[in-house]
């Protein structure tokens, strides 16, 4: 039976068919593979470009940042600050989450892109204190639109920039790449 | 050639051990025994609940235990003071040299025994090794039925099945104090902060703090009462948590 059906393998026809199946299984795998590099879809498709190009601060919505360990995404109070003052607010179709979640008071539910496991314990404020900006991570926003995340973020990465900023300072390097300071 | 036997006793280095850094003082005289210490430890580090069954395979989960102990015979009891017994974070530790995956290690920087939780393997050499068996292994990933998931630390790892685990000195809250320090551009105050089990006992039986520095107050604790005693130190393992009785 088995032998069969590796005599029919062999045949043309058997081998179009091995070559169809194989076609399949790696273009299901490249899809896959791109599915996990697209950016989340997020509940407002809100253009970061255009934001910054208004000179509005990444520490204005994400003000956490600076003092804590978690940079925060800004709730509609903020967002409606300015928008409330602007016409297209109340025509724009793009705009209509933001409309109707300040009207009902339901919450935006943003999708964070830049996320860390959770056996990683990330702190921004010591990395803004220690003169990080924002881009040196998060790659160039102000030309994004929908929030994307350009980094690989693993710990190679994050130790590479650890030991270069510790330079010849040994306390500093102990402190920097002990186990204990992301992990616990 | 010097052999072994060549070495007097004192010249022979038992263990390479590491100067402490952070430090406790239990008082067992004070301690009644409330276990408020092991609930507040277990919701700080979000130590999971293994459920009656599990438990009776004695794989209950506590970063702190109370362990209680009798003298004479029945009826004639008398139960000796109560011992909070936790991870005494080993200057020398047993625990770390045997693991594989180099997952229990020493921090440099803290001075403390640091578990690893994303590089642990689950082989459970270092509980084996551990003479004070403080540690304990996830089984499995135990439910917490709603609302408790709501009282989860965010600031502590949620451990998965398989993984080791044991008492950090609440190193999140360290972290935090030292980061607020810094912030505030000065140093870490002596009583600025403490761990879980610490903040949570109403006898003020267990004291926290820096040991290599004189002044603060588990140094003046270990002075003042000059007869603690450290458990198991002839293994040479260089516990960092002092324990008293009988003052």
């Amino acid at each position: 039976m088995i032998k069969r059906f590796f005599d029919w393998l062999k045949q043309p026809l058997g081998l179009i068919a091995v070559g169809i199946v194989f076609l399949a299984l790696f273009s299901i795998a490249a899809y896959g593979l791109y599915t996990t590099q697209q950016s989340p879809e997020q509940p407002i498709q809100f253009p970061h470009k255009t934001h910054v190009a208004f000179g509005i601060q990444c520490l204005y919505c994400h003000p956490g940042a600076s003092k804590g360990p978690s940079a925060g995404l800004p709730s509609q109070a903020k967002c409606w600050a300015c928008h409330n003052q602007i016409q297209k607010t109340q025509t724009s179709a793009l705009l209509a989450p933001l409309k109707d979640a300040v009207l009902s008071g339901q919450s935006i539910e943003w999708v964070p892109v830049a996320i860390v496991p959770d056996f990683v314990q990330f702190n921004h404020r010591a990395h803004i204190a220690a003169g990080k900006n924002c881009e040196d991570c998060h790659g160039d926003v102000s030309q994004m639109n929908i929030a994307e995340n350009p980094q690989v973020m693993n710990m190679g990465w994050c130790l590479n920039c650890h030991v270069e900023s510790a330079g010849e300072d040994q306390e500093k390097l102990v402190k920097l790449t002990d186990c204990g300071t992301c992990h616990y | 050639m010097a052999t072994l036997n060549d070495l007097k006793i004192s010249e022979v280095k038992l263990s390479e051990g590491e100067g402490g850094k952070w430090g406790m003082v239990i008082d067992q005289d004070i301690c009644t025994g409330c276990q408020a210490c092991v609930a507040a430890c277990a919701m700080e580090n979000n130590i999971s609940f293994v459920g009656e069954e599990d438990s009776g395979y004695g794989r209950s989960m506590h970063w702190i235990r109370i362990e209680r102990f009798w003298e004479g015979e029945y009826p004639e009891v008398k139960m000796t003071p109560n011992q909070p017994m936790l991870c005494q974070q080993c200057g020398s530790a047993p625990c770390e040299p045997v693991c594989p995956a180099f997952a229990t290690v020493h921090s440099q920087a803290e001075k403390l025994n640091l578990q690893v939780y994303n590089r642990c393997v689950g082989t459970r050499y270092c509980a084996n090794n551990c003479p004070y068996q403080v540690r304990s292994f996830n089984w499995r990933d135990y439910k917490r039925p709603e609302p408790l998931a709501n009282q989860l630390n965010p600031d502590v790892t949620v451990r998965r099945r398989g993984v080791m685990e044991k008492c950090t000195f609440c190193i999140q809250r360290i972290h935090k104090a030292q980061d607020q320090a810094k912030a505030e551009g000065r140093e870490v105050m002596d009583g600025e902060f403490t761990t879980a089990c610490a903040q949570a006992c109403p006898a003020n039986a267990i004291t926290f703090g820096r040991t290599d520095d004189p002044r603060s107050l588990v140094s003046q604790l270990a002075k003042r009462r000059g007869h603690g005693a450290k458990h198991l130190e002839e293994l040479g393992t260089l516990p960092n948590v002092t324990y008293f009785k009988g003052g």
